[in-house]
């Protein structure tokens, strides 16, 4: 039964994006979509099914391919193939709408083309079974998903952020493929069950290589602090629905080869692994946060914060090994919980949010939000699914993000039950830090929402703004209902979560203590739903009259607090963070106290672009530039240089 | 039994919350050398509150009705994790301070959104202002919160308060120490008392809570002031549970319960009376001081969990 429906949704995929070429005409309009969308509620329900029963798909393709290519689906894979259906299927539902306003003739059918590849080479990374499957379908999510970007032009500034997103990926590619070659004088093939087998015999350098190798390649894509520098600037160039799509899902895809890796395959290492990714949890959870605090660019605002969240998994992910090198399992668990919950939580709510910016834009061509304001008057279902989408990407209780975000809590307050010191004492401190990246959350989701849904408009498109279309807003309710859903039935992911958790750490028993919060929150959820109710009943007389302005005439928009306004307080504070490159010209310069014009401009870089990657891209060229002397141009150069190759092979020949 | 109790301690956190204010309002007027209003004047001001009409902004939006709504169910649901007669709250877990202290961010959430959509600059200028103030605040709230639970073996603020009131009286241990004087500033911070936030103030330049009312009226505006009693009522109990819970009734009887509650009155009356006195001699901070303020607490939070693992 999975495996015929996984073989569905795969050949549904791969066949789509032949047929959006064949048939073309008006009456296929509405047939990708639907057709991506079943494929993707399949996908669903084949990984439900496997959570449930933990059977063991396998689909090997070896005859095919020159490698060994196999897909299977175990607890884990099922676990993230679910995630890519489940944040994918209304997705593609939004896309339905999004793309029949948005595109046409070619541009249309290519973004139906290769938004199923895309989708087709996230589900085979998450269902690999070898390293070369697992590489392949690595790749092919880079190019799609750079393609789909090409989509919309890349012109100027946009070809400059895909040659950066293009590069970091096949870096990281590269440093991924090299972790998996490690394996390779003890596993001759590359399959995922005799590198298993073979990681005990590893030597400790061979497994440490592994290991540093891995976290750059997967951090890569993943987009930790300082390697995220592609992530704000690929993902907000891209369609809103494939935005989503990059933030929500394949991002989550690192996660799952990061985990599969050094859970599964190494089995957990010593406890420095797991405080480097601690560490870098820490620095880009607080980092990611603090940059999008200063953005008013909707779309690169949420990239950031996709840097912060994926910053609060690998938190989870660090105390997670940290206790496994510590030996607690218990907790190891429940911090793996919290990491995985929360990245099914990011993939439902970024994806919202990613589609609340594509509908901004539908319904104002910005994402500018100093040019919105009052959109909640104008769009009540879109305003009601983002506020939703704001409360549960904040943490805030009875929405999902709370529930990772307390599993690991829970975890990190444990550590201080560990018998040595340094992890005792890091691991409750790092409460501290997940508190403060919520608090900087809770104050940039509210200046976002603020200002873009509440108050007067301050433009005349946010002003004109309409409802989107019927497709759009159900793609969008879709992942509200799921972000409560699990914010008040925790339990509902939590039961198959711990299934997952017990494959991944053999042996380990949830401590009751951790499953609590699936009691407490529903009754929570009775409370406050109760008392809103009850003051509901208080009678009331209402009125409209103007805002308050002090008794003067002539409020108006220009007067409300900006999102640069709201941020100042926060951004003084943590200056030290940004740092902007300011200049003020005062013309002409010989008369400072009566200017003719003050021009002003603030650009911020960040440190880490002008710090680490400018003088790192500086060699590179300067090394370019040395090499260059061999390349003279002069056939007799040339030739002396194969002699020359012929002589010193001959000589290896001789006595090697 | 132990469900009727566990109810009264709700309701005692919301009923007397406005009596709580009008006590402090009281003492302080007394040091000022004025009469002052009667310490039941705020429960007259929710009346007349509530029987005025609702004044709503042209430009609002329905959110702006509902966050008084939400912010009340929030601060409701956060005073039933704090238990205060006995060692027992109505809701309560494993972990559940984190809770506690995510519901009282959720009532924020809400009240900053509700005073940003009435569309005037002065909501924003408080809304910002605010979002700075407990952007700060969790992290030390929270550690001092996780030092108390590790030395208590228990995550729960129940859990907490039991553990606690077995302890011998003069049993300080600085980890105790640390996150009392780490959790008081906070407290300080989080219900908008001088030094950080005037709430007498109407004063543009330095006002949070009040600018981020200043749209509010009626029964949006009683529910408001009310839940913000009902916090610093909260937090200050709080306080008193997992710092000094000595009184609280060890089992359910009903003259364990009157000794339980009136050890409970005297600490609250006591801390208004501090809170008066310190209200009446400082000065509010400036705005830029107060993450130095809150940095002190930070510093104060961390410290007590360093110790935490020092001390076993």
């Amino acid at each position: 039964m999975i495996e015929i429906l996984f073989k569905l949704v795969l050949s549904v995929l791969l066949v789509l994006p032949v047929a959006v070429f064949a048939v073309r005409g008006k009456k296929a309009r509405l047939l990708p979509a639907l057709l991506l969308f079943g494929a993707l509620v399949a996908g669903a329900l084949a990984a439900i099914l496997s959570l449930g029963q933990g059977g063991h798909v396998r689909l090997d393709l070896s005859s095919l391919t020159p490698l060994s290519f196999v897909l299977g689906i175990d607890r884990l894979s099922a676990y993230f193939l679910l995630l890519i259906c489940l944040a994918g299927a209304p997705v593609a539902l939004f896309s339905a709408g999004y793309v029949e306003r948005h595109y046409s003739g070619r541009r249309r059918d290519w973004l139906w083309a290769l938004l199923p590849l895309f989708l087709l080479s996230m589900i085979v990374v998450a269902t690999a079974a070898t390293a070369f499957a697992f590489l392949f379908g690595w790749e092919l999510m880079t190019l799609f998903s750079a393609g789909l970007i090409l989509i919309d032009g890349d012109g100027g500034q946009r070809r400059q952020n895909i040659f950066t997103y293009l590069l970091m990926m096949h870096a990281g590619a590269a440093a991924v493929a090299a972790s998996f070659f490690v394996f390779l004088p003890h596993s001759a093939n590359l399959d995922f069950a005799s590198m298993r087998a073979a990681s005990p015999v590893l030597s400790a350098s061979a497994r440490n290589a592994i290991f540093l190798l891995a976290f750059l390649g997967f951090g890569t894509k993943a987009g930790i602090v300082p390697l995220h520098l592609w992530l704000p600037k690929a993902h907000p160039i891209a369609p809103s629905p494939v935005s989503a799509l990059m933030s929500g899902v394949m991002l989550k895809t690192a996660i799952y080869g990061f985990v599969r890796l050094v859970f599964d395959l190494m089995g957990g290492g010593p406890s420095w692994w797991g405080y480097l990714v601690l560490a870098a949890g820490a620095v880009s959870g607080v980092l990611g946060v603090l940059y999008a605090i200063a953005e008013h660019d909707l779309k690169r605002l949420l990239a950031y914060h996709s840097v912060e969240n994926i910053g609060i998994i690998y938190l989870g992910l660090g105390a997670s090994m940290i206790f496994t090198a510590h030996h607690a399992l218990p907790w190891a668990a429940v911090a793996l919980m919290g990491a995985l919950l929360h990245s099914l939580n990011h993939a439902l709510f970024k994806s919202l949010l990613f589609l609340g910016a594509g509908a901004i834009a539908d319904a104002t061509h910005t994402v500018d939000i100093e040019e919105l304001g009052g959109l909640f008057n104008r769009m009540r279902v879109t305003g009601s699914v983002f506020l939703v989408a704001c409360c549960s990407i904040v943490g805030l209780p009875l929405f999902n993000g709370f529930v990772s975000e307390w599993l690991t809590f829970r975890s990190f307050v444990a550590g201080a039950t560990l018998a040595s010191l340094s992890p005792a004492i890091v691991l409750p401190l790092m409460a501290g830090v997940l508190a403060l990246i919520g608090g900087l959350a809770a104050a940039c989701f509210a200046k976002v929402y603020g200002v873009a849904f509440l108050g007067r408009p301050r433009s005349r498109e946010a002003e004109d703004a309409r409802e989107v279309s019927r497709s759009m807003q159900a793609g969008m309710v879709m992942l509200a209902a799921a972000c409560i859903i699990i914010g008040i039935a925790p339990g509902i992911v939590l039961w198959p979560l711990s299934g997952v958790v017990q494959q991944l750490l053999p042996g380990a028993t949830l401590p009751a203590s951790a499953m609590s919060i699936t009691r407490v929150i529903p009754w929570l959820a009775v409370v406050v739903v109760g008392v809103v109710f009850a003051t509901m009943l208080v009678r009331r007389v209402s009125r409209t009259t103007p805002t308050w302005a002090c008794g003067l005439p002539g409020l108006d928009s220009r007067m409300q607090y900006t999102s640069t306004s709201f941020s100042k307080p926060l951004r003084q504070v943590f200056s030290q963070a940004y740092k902007p490159d300011r200049t003020v010209e005062i013309l002409p310069v010989d008369q400072p106290c009566f200017p003719a014009s003050i021009s002003y401009s603030s650009v911020r870089t960040t440190s880490f672009e002008r710090s680490l990657y400018r003088p790192a891209l500086d060699g590179i060229v300067a090394a370019a530039n040395r090499l260059r002397r061999l390349q003279t141009g002069n056939i007799q150069v040339y030739l002396l240089y194969m002699f020359l190759a012929l002589v010193a092979l001959l000589v290896f020949m001789r006595f090697a | 039994m132990t469900f009727a109790i566990d109810f009264l301690q709700v309701l005692i956190l919301v009923g007397t919350a406005p009596l709580l204010r009008g006590l402090v309002g009281r003492i302080k007027a007394r040091i000022q050398n004025r009469r002052g209003a009667s310490v039941w004047r705020p429960y007259a001001d929710l009346r007349k509150l509530f029987s005025k009409e609702d004044l709503i902004s042209a430009t609002a939006s329905p959110l702006f009705r509902l966050s008084p709504m939400i912010l009340f169910a929030a601060t409701v649901a956060a005073a039933a994790f704090v238990p205060t007669l006995h060692g027992f709250a109505l809701l309560g877990t494993a972990g559940d301070f984190i809770v506690l202290v995510y519901l009282l961010a959720l009532a924020r959430f809400f009240l900053i959104l509700g005073a940003m959509d009435g569309g005037s600059s002065f909501g924003g200028m408080g809304a910002s202002r605010e979002a700075l103030v407990s952007t700060l605040a969790e992290a030390p709230l929270l550690l001092a919160l996780v030092a108390v639970s590790i030395v208590a073996h228990s995550t729960s603020v129940a859990g907490i308060v039991r553990w606690s009131s077995g302890q011998p009286f003069f049993h300080l241990s600085p980890v105790h120490a640390l996150a009392f004087v780490a959790f008081t500033l906070v407290a300080i911070a989080e219900t908008g008392r001088v030094p950080i936030d005037n709430p007498i103030t109407h004063l543009e330049l330095t006002m949070i809570h009040e600018a981020m009312v200043l749209e509010y009226s009626g029964p949006s505006l009683a529910l408001i002031e009310w839940a913000n009693a009902i916090k610093l009522n909260l937090m200050l109990s709080l306080l008193v549970a997992v710092f000094m819970p000595w009184g609280i009734a060890p089992a359910t009887s009903l003259h364990g319960l009157a000794i339980a509650l009136a050890a409970y009155a005297l600490k609250m009356v006591l801390l208004a009376v501090l809170l008066a006195v310190l209200e009446s001699s400082v000065a509010k901070l400036r705005m830029y001081l107060v993450p130095d303020f809150l940095g002190v607490a930070c510093a104060l939070s961390i410290l007590a969990v360093v110790f935490t693992a020092l001390k076993r």
